[in-house]
């Protein structure tokens, strides 16, 4: 599977907010008491639109909670949205923990340690080049904006060749490195730096701190990064999603299954399901098993998601940027 | 200010960082260069290969996790040997993951795993040209073991003459039936297809809904077509095979199937479908398969209860002298060129393919290796779940018509992709067959094979 | 390239010591450069080596990209992508930006972030976890939608994954999986719009709908452009959908379905990876062509 062009790694910062919150909720009261009848109607309409799409959304996702509580006949017989019984899921939980020694474990494990150390590198190298890219004039500044682009348009099937010969010359096959360095390089997250820098961060606050006397180095530490917390709550949130549910690259890097990260896992899980892989015999994993992997692989995501959602609402720039 | 502080930390590591991966990045862009020369030490010719320098050092052995088991056993009873297991998928699903991993070791000329399980018997046909694949027939594996598997049963491994894998399982199909039911119904197992039709049109008469067969698995022309002897899959070479699913064996068997088709005697669900095991597991009255049917899908998947399922001899066309079958897959062993532990890597392979301890009492499969198949029949005799004997599975294990082969191009995802969906459409299988045909040609074509129709 | 990267707004505010600006520059971004080379442009550099030549290493010109192309798939698969493209471009604008406006209209703080969480919880099932989930809601024996299904006319799965839906199905599952994070970066870009341009819309008596339409959508034009790039970009090397809906189906429909799916096939099913190059650089120059053209008709990388 690809790296990481794929839509659902990609997205841009949430700029700052922060007054606008307060305008937007007093707007809305404003114009409600104003026109009351006209708009009954048509905000109904809008609302009944985002509930469609929470059902749109939320079902499948719901689906397969309620399936990693179920035996594999009742997944099949029972009506979809039945509840199974707690009694089930932790005979689910066992067997799932007890498939090749709680491997399931070692792949959260092994994911966590890769997605966490490539997000620290990410971050250290990602945001002061999106910063310098966004607020200095240096050589090659152009070249290097157009080659991120162009590197982030390159889809993967043939990169992995590349990457693996790479890694071979540095003798690094069969380490965590042969993962973290390719995860660390992340021109994604220095798009979304150099982005929120040019539209949000006003230069002559940068201009102002030079005045006072900064060095560059100063400026950015004392100036820039205070105010990129939101940015690099994004970076973070989204360098972590990809590298966590990268499939392809450790598929193919890594030599030995005690290496294994989750997604890597699970896809093998997958394969000892006898819908998908009929000749499995005994030892098969249940699909219900499965469910309940998927959930266990998905909960660090939706956890980062939910803690860095806390600073991307934060506005750092509330006082900075107004006049 | 307290967040700018741990920026600040957090910078500072960055710069230890930058430094160390300045320094390794610098080393890949130079070594990468350098790479490209990577000569191999010196090796001996013996077994029909170039062997290697043999070293000490761990075997590195490749399973799925249905052989996991295995190799586990073997590290138990043989704990002086040095194992390094690997599992992975096993190569199911068209996953290619020997493949690719192969191809990048080939590059780097190191990597390769000693001992390598795969779920797919058509390994082969590029393990052999990438350089992978040892001869076994040439001095590793003596000629006495070799001729102990099955008749044609490694066919699948062998490439002019030469032999280049093991198979571990065997996937004879044969004509599995609910005794009880069929008891209760009055019918004898057919031995023809004729009588297997007319037994079929009588069911959708007399108890419409239960099934003599089902059409709806991307396995189903090896079952059907192939124990038919029809020419789909006719490997002739190492590179080349002929195509022709139009002629007289073919086109008897897809017209019968598609009379039971439309009478809904047979079910175009597929048998590991949802709506197979919702609606229609507790409805077979017989259901040609190859064997690991039994195991996989009555005893676990449609969970039918012990004592209920027998196994009889797949039917023949009436008049037809010779017996034969199809069979759907069948796990084989490969044994890499490149391996430094090859005395080991023998001795493990060895034991995986024939020993008792595993193939003929542990294996999920029917065994390739006809001692343990007896050892297995007994097992599972024992076992108590079957209804009669499963002499059926032994005698078919011989009769797999050598005729259909084992290409690099996949016939079940053909079949899947091609005949499958017009199925669901309400086509019948006789019209589709100029297609199949067109489509196998294709396939054939664009991975290099040179076809004749 | 080079002529749509206009100068940008940092050449203009150099009041002292531009020399010890371009010195830092440098300096912030060496690491940097450092990735960019050792896992951006070495390994695409290669690839497009790989694409010029053979197994053995010799120049051969275009000879990988005609092969490729006659290959009885490419012409096939290229009128599949070009479909979903539509209708992935179609969706990902509409709804995204849509639901993005409705979001920010109507549910404010928790709603707000509740809904946003909800509409990106999808984002976290990659690759093999959401196989499962979509062979159980698009078989209508076991489907919670299965309602739904029946009554668009589709009582088996085979019936729902017949050929002619797949476009539609693929745009679906993406649109599950990606829509999420856009939503919410979409919803982030709308908050960011000044509050004095909203309070002058509304004096002028604009409605929401006339807002949404003069006031939001212009101000959000360099955000959706940079979703449609990534995204056209994306759709283009369409893979994860099909691939998951092969395994589901196990080959019955979405089997050598992309373009991107048939590079896969020649780097590691043919040994072809000087093919698999070739189709690879055929989608980079697509990619990066329609990138050239929305940023230059944009303004993208633009300053103000």
């Amino acid at each position: 599977m690809p790296i990481d062009t794929s839509p659902s790694s990609v997205a841009a910062p949430r700029s700052v907010r922060g007054p606008e919150a307060v305008s937007r909720s007093r707007h809305r009261t404003s114009r409600q008491r104003r026109r009351p009848a006209r708009h009954l109607p048509s905000r109904l309409l809008a609302a009944s639109v985002l509930a469609v799409f929470v059902v749109f959304f939320v079902l499948p996702v719901l689906w397969l909670v309620l399936a990693a509580t179920k035996t594999d006949q009742q997944l099949v017989h029972d009506s979809p949205l039945s509840i199974g019984s707690w009694h089930t899921l932790e005979a689910n939980w066992h067997a799932l923990t007890a498939y090749q020694d709680n491997a399931i474990m070692l792949w959260l494990r092994n994911s966590a340690l890769y997605a966490v150390i490539s997000l620290a590198i990410t971050l250290c190298v990602a945001v002061p080049a999106g910063y310098a890219l966004a607020m200095t004039e240096f050589r090659g500044r152009r070249a290097l904006l157009i080659s991120t682009l162009v590197v982030m348009l390159m889809p993967n099937a043939t990169l992995v060749v590349p990457l693996f010969l790479e890694i071979n010359a540095v003798g690094l096959i069969g380490t965590m490195w042969s993962i973290i360095l390719p995860y660390s390089f992340y021109p994604f997250g220095v798009y979304l730096t150099y982005i929120y820098f040019t539209t949000a961060v006003p230069k002559d606050l940068l201009a102002a701190a030079r005045m006072d006397g900064c060095s560059e180095f100063g400026v950015f530490r004392l100036v820039a990064l205070p105010l990129a917390t939101p940015v690099i709550a994004l970076v973070g949130f989204f360098s972590f999603v990809a590298n966590w549910t990268n499939y392809f690259l450790p598929y193919v890097m890594l030599p030995e299954s005690d290496q294994m990260p989750v997604q890597v896992g699970v896809g093998n899980l997958l394969s000892s399901v006898p819908s998908f892989n009929p000749t499995v015999g005994s030892l098969a994993i249940e699909r219900p098993q499965l469910a309940l992997a998927t959930l266990v692989a998905i909960t660090p995501v939706l956890v980062v998601f939910l803690f860095a959602q806390r600073f991307l609402v934060s506005g750092m720039l509330a006082g900075a940027t107004k006049e | 200010m307290t967040l700018s502080e741990s920026s600040a930390g957090q910078e500072r590591v960055s710069s230890k960082r930058r430094s160390a991966l300045l320094a390794g990045c610098a080393a890949t862009v130079l070594m990468t260069v350098a790479a490209c020369g990577g000569g191999t030490a010196s090796t001996t010719e013996k077994d029909g290969f170039a062997q290697a320098p043999q070293k000490d050092g761990a075997l590195t052995v490749w399973v799925d996790a249905t052989r996991l088991a295995a190799a586990k056993q073997y590290q138990q009873l043989h704990p002086d040997v040095k194992l390094d297991i690997v599992s992975y998928d096993g190569n199911a699903n068209g996953s290619n993951y020997l493949q690719t991993k192969v191809q990048l070791f080939n590059r780097t000329h190191k990597g390769w795993p000693d001992v390598v399980f795969s779920s797919q018997n058509n390994e082969v046909t590029w393990a052999v040209d990438a350089g992978f694949a040892a001869p076994l027939n040439k001095g590793l594996i003596p000629e006495g073991t070799l001729g102990n598997f099955a008749k044609g049963a490694n066919d699948v491994c062998t490439v002019n003459g030469t032999l280049y894998c093991l198979r571990n399982d065997l996937s004879q199909a044969v004509l599995w039936y609910n005794a009880p039911l069929m008891k209760k119904f009055g019918y004898t197992v057919p031995t023809t297809w004729e009588d297997y039709q007319k037994l079929g049109e009588k069911v959708a008469e007399e108890h419409p809904g239960y099934l003599v067969g089902d059409a709806g698995d991307s396995f189903t022309p090896e079952i059907y077509l192939w124990a038919s002897k029809c020419g789909a899959n006719h490997i002739t070479g190492p590179k080349a095979v002929s195509v022709n699913t139009t002629s007289e064996a073919c086109t008897k068997m897809a017209k019968l199937m598609d009379a039971l088709i439309k009478n809904k005697s047979m079910s175009i669900s597929g048998v590991f479908s949802t709506d197979f095991t919702k609606n229609e597991a507790d409805k077979i009255l017989l259901m040609p398969g190859p064997a690991w049917f039994g195991g996989a899908v009555f005893k676990d998947g449609l969970k039918t209860p012990a004592k209920q399922i027998g196994v009889a001899p797949i039917p023949q066309w009436k008049g037809d002298t010779s017996t034969s079958t199809g069979n759907v897959g069948g796990g084989t062993w490969l044994l890499s060129q490149h391996s430094t532990h090859l005395k080991a890597a023998t001795d493990f392979l060895k034991w995986v393919t024939t020993d008792n301890a595993y193939q003929g009492e542990k294996a999920p499969g029917f065994p390739a290796y006809a001692p343990a198949a007896e050892n297995w029949l007994k097992a599972q005799d024992a076992s108590g779940y079957f209804s009669g004997g499963l002499g059926a599975l032994k005698d078919a294990s011989g009769q797999v018509w050598p005729g259909w082969g084992s290409g690099q191009f996949s016939q079940e995802a053909i079949w899947a992709a091609t005949v499958k969906p017009g199925l669901t459409q309400g086509k019948s299988i006789v019209s589709m067959l100029p297609a199949w045909q067109d489509s196998i040609v294709k396939y054939a074509k664009s991975d290099g094979y040179k076809v004749s129709q | 390239m080079t002529l749509t990267l206009s100068s940008t707004g940092s050449a203009r505010r150099r009041r002292r010591g531009p020399a010890r600006q371009s010195r830092a520059g440098a300096a912030f971004v060496a690491a940097y450069v450092i990735l960019l080379i050792a896992f951006g442009i070495l390994p695409t550099g290669y690839a497009v080596y790989f694409a010029f030549t053979d197994a053995g290493g010799t120049f051969t010109g275009f000879a990988n990209f005609i092969t490729t192309a006659q290959d009885f798939r490419f012409v096939d698969a290229v009128s599949h992508v070009a479909v979903y493209l539509v209708l992935w471009l179609f969706s990902l604008v509409v709804f995204v930006v849509g639901l993005a406006l409705l979001l920010h209209r109507l549910a404010s703080g928790k709603a707000g972030q509740a809904l946003r969480f909800l509409y990106y919880i999808p984002g976290a099932l990659a690759g093999a976890a959401s196989v499962l989930v979509w062979l159980f809601m698009l078989d209508p024996t076991v489907s919670p939608v299965s309602s739904l299904l029946g009554t668009l006319g589709f009582h088996t799965f085979g019936e729902v994954i017949a050929p002619g839906n797949l476009a539609l199905l693929f745009t679906i599952i993406a649109f599950w999986t990606g829509a999420g994070g856009w939503i919410v970066v979409m919803y982030g870009a709308l908050n960011n719009i000044p509050k004095d341009v909203m309070e002058a819309a509304h004096i002028d008596g604009a409605n929401a709908w006339q807002t949404a339409w003069r006031v939001q959508i212009p101000m959000l034009r360099k955000w959706i452009v940079y979703m449609v790039i990534l995204g056209f970009a994306g759709g283009a090397q369409l893979f994860v959908e099909p691939q998951l809906l092969s395994l589901a189906s196990v080959g019955v429909a979405g089997r050598d379905y992309s373009v991107n799916q048939l590079t896969y096939d020649f780097a590691f099913q043919m040994n072809n990876i000087n093919g698999a190059a070739a189709v690879s650089v055929e989608l980079l120059v697509v990619g990066v062509s329609a990138a050239a053209l929305f940023v230059a008709r944009s303004g993208f990388f633009d300053a103000d």
